[in-house]
């Protein structure tokens, strides 16, 4: 890791980020196209936190599902990450392939077990992502699916400390956090991820919300308002009101028609307003949902065909009769 | 303050206790579903982030004896600076492993210091706590301009490969005390962690090893003076009661002023008073018994901590421990001079 900045040919900007920008590049020896976040040092500041935590945790986490860092180019007033090309962001995918920004059934399915995956690994190594949203899962031309931007992660040690509540972008955030709760942990990650699941079927995002208010408002009226009952000891979290408006539990179904049973369980779980009871990354993976992923004999990474629209929708496959695998 | 003011005053303290309950109950069902993991990743990332303790008796002109000295002004600048205990341990990991890497100038040694302290911060804390370069200036007494902060912590971070998920002592500290334990004993088992960090012989252990032997030093010390544990976890390693025999000689060494005057306060239980009341008694039992032929050099390690016999040896030996000469190098810049009082 001491490549000189001369090694990588710039291309055309990709993205602009709080801290960083993002460029297209090319290795000039061996012509392999990279993605190189360019990050600036301020004299007063020195390296960012946020470049020291993203390097640092993404140099522990190899994976096939997350994005590889190739190379860290230090020099005196700038910081050049050099990360894997990838295609494009799952936003840009959905804007691009899908319908009105709706995926289909097998690409969505292959999206969700790769993401899973990712989570999965990070959770292992004691990684919180923190700021799983669409823009930051990244697409290549294999039908691939990583994870990326580590910029808000956190490494996590048991007991898991307080953290700040200003993390994951609103429309993804978890309603435990939106309460103001500070010790979430790995259960922040599968809200989001269920948020992008919903996301995939309808090309839309689940819970738009403007403010911290609002989006506990959307997220109520379609999965209910909880109360001491259904949530015991809600009522101490800092952000709770006991004015809340009161909503029934909504079928997600209504919603989102294009799902099927099992899908939409899976869904459920990870959408749980308690965080205790939302479902970890690695029983997502069990779930049946996936059955023909956990059947040996099939490659499940990459699903090529999902990436080839013109060969037609792939159909539900057939339903296992029992929810074990 | 009226009485209306402190009923509000105690009914929200008795909502933040709740809710401190409610997050740790949260909290529980994630750890117990990812321990064997993370415990794994602890093990692989504690051996990448080992030192060579070779490599450091390499440095021109590095001396062991200047160590103390800079270590103490980290635990004076890391107290007044408010960072979390994990910061402290992470920087010192990270100082030991820059300069069993490259050869540091005794001017500079402090400023990797800084350096280190800095990047654990920005690792740990929140970003309000992380210091500004214009206070670790400060903090140096100008021995250093600011941009100089800012070109060795590029070193520091360029030299470790941006390896600093380092697990830190306190953090195998709390998985073994989990959240029910007395405030005294992992305030004691924090401070001998801490006592450790200055001694050359402690480089070699693993992190989980120290702090496995802190708890049992700490258990053993709280046992004698209050009679409140009745048990003492038994090392489960060679490596443990090795290191349980090390820390038991080093505690009877006078610790660090600046350790001893963090720990003396009250925020810490003022655990610093159990271990000097116990270093007392242990001079005068000692001194009650007939003189003994000094130990073999190699003395085996005990197998299983025994109070009666491991303090007591602990005790003979320690007379060929040499402590870290009072008068420090006078070339040695700012690192011990006297630090501004925290704000």
């Amino acid at each position: 890791m001491s490549g000189s900045s001369s090694q990588y040919q710039q291309l055309e900007k990709l993205g602009e980020g709080t801290y960083a920008t993002v460029y297209k590049g090319r290795n000039r020896t061996t012509g392999e196209l990279v993605a190189l976040k360019e990050i600036n040092l301020d004299s007063e500041e020195g390296t960012p936190s946020t470049a020291i935590r993203e390097i640092s945790l993404m140099k522990e986490l190899k994976h096939e599902n997350v994005v590889s860092l190739y190379d860290v180019i230090h020099t005196e007033n700038k910081l050049n990450l050099v990360f894997e090309h990838m295609d494009k962001d799952l936003k840009k995918y959905m804007d691009s392939r899908g319908d009105h920004g709706a995926l289909d059934y097998a690409t969505i399915k292959s999206f969700m077990h790769q993401l899973l995956q990712g989570i999965a690994f990070c959770h292992d190594n004691r990684v919180l992502h923190r700021d799983l949203k669409p823009q930051n899962l990244l697409i290549n031309n294999k039908g691939q699916l990583k994870l990326g931007d580590f910029g808000l992660a956190r490494a996590f040690g048991i007991p898991v400390n307080t953290f700040s509540n200003e993390v994951v972008t609103l429309w993804y955030r978890a309603p435990d956090v939106l309460l103001g709760s500070r010790t979430y942990s790995t259960s922040i990650d599968m809200w989001s991820a269920g948020c992008i699941m919903a996301e995939m079927y309808t090309g839309r995002p689940l819970f738009p919300g403007t403010t911290n208010e609002d989006q506990l408002q959307k997220i109520f009226r379609l999965m209910g308002t909880p109360n001491e009952r259904t949530w015991p000891n809600i009522s101490q979290l800092p952000n709770y009101r006991s004015n809340f408006p009161v909503y029934a539990t909504q079928d997600l179904h209504a919603i989102l028609p294009q799902i099927d049973p099992l899908g939409l369980d899976l869904l459920c779980s990870m959408l749980q307003l308690r965080p205790e009871n939302r479902l970890s990354a690695r029983d997502a993976l069990k779930h049946p949902w996936f059955a023909e992923y956990n059947t040996p004999r099939r490659a499940p990474q990459g699903l090529d065909m999902s990436m080839h629209p013109s060969t037609g929708l792939m159909g539900p496959p057939q339903l296992p009769s029992t929810y074990g695998m | 303050m009226s009485p209306a003011e402190s009923t509000i005053c105690s009914a929200k303290q008795l909502r933040a206790s709740r809710l401190e309950e409610i997050e740790r109950r949260q909290v529980e069902k994630m750890e117990d579903e990812y321990k064997d993991e993370i415990a794994a990743h602890q093990k692989v990332m504690e051996m990448a982030t080992v030192l060579d303790v070779n490599m450091m008796d390499l440095q021109p002109e590095l001396e062991w004896h200047m160590r103390p000295y800079l270590l103490d002004f980290l635990v004076e600048s890391h107290l007044s600076l408010r960072l979390q205990p994990q910061t402290l341990f992470l920087a010192v990991n990270l100082i030991d492993r820059y300069c069993s890497r490259r050869v540091v100038f005794k001017k500079h040694y402090q400023l990797v210091g800084c350096a280190a302290l800095w990047i654990a911060a920005k690792y740990e804390d929140k970003k309000d706590r992380v210091p500004t370069v214009r206070e670790l200036k400060i903090m140096c007494c100008d021995a250093y301009e600011e941009d100089m902060f800012v070109q060795m912590e590029g070193h520091v971070l360029s030299t470790l490969e941006w390896n600093i998920g380092h697990p830190t002592v306190d953090t195998f500290l709390k998985q073994i005390l989990q959240c029910n334990c007395y405030p005294s004993l992992e305030h004691l088992a924090l401070y001998l962690c801490e006592i450790s960090l200055f001694h050359k012989s402690f480089l070699g252990f693993p992190p989980s090893v120290i702090a496995s032997a802190a708890h049992i030093v700490a258990q053993h010390l709280l046992m004698n003076r209050t009679g409140v544990f009745t048990h003492v976890s038994p090392a489960t390693s060679p490596d443990i009661s090795h290191c349980v025999s090390l820390l038991s000689q080093y505690i009877l060494h006078p610790p660090s002023q600046s350790l001893q005057k963090k720990y003396s306060s009250s925020v810490f239980s003022q655990v610093a008073l159990i271990l000097q009341d116990f270093v007392v008694r242990q001079q005068h039992s000692v001194s009650a018994l007939p003189p003994t032929p000094p130990p073999s050099s190699e003395s085996p390690v005990p197998q299983q901590f025994d109070r009666n016999t491991v303090m007591i040896d602990a005790f003979r030996e320690s007379a060929a421990y040499i402590t870290p000469p009072c008068s420090p190098d006078e070339a040695c810049p700012a690192a011990y001079q006297e630090l501004p009082t925290p704000c």
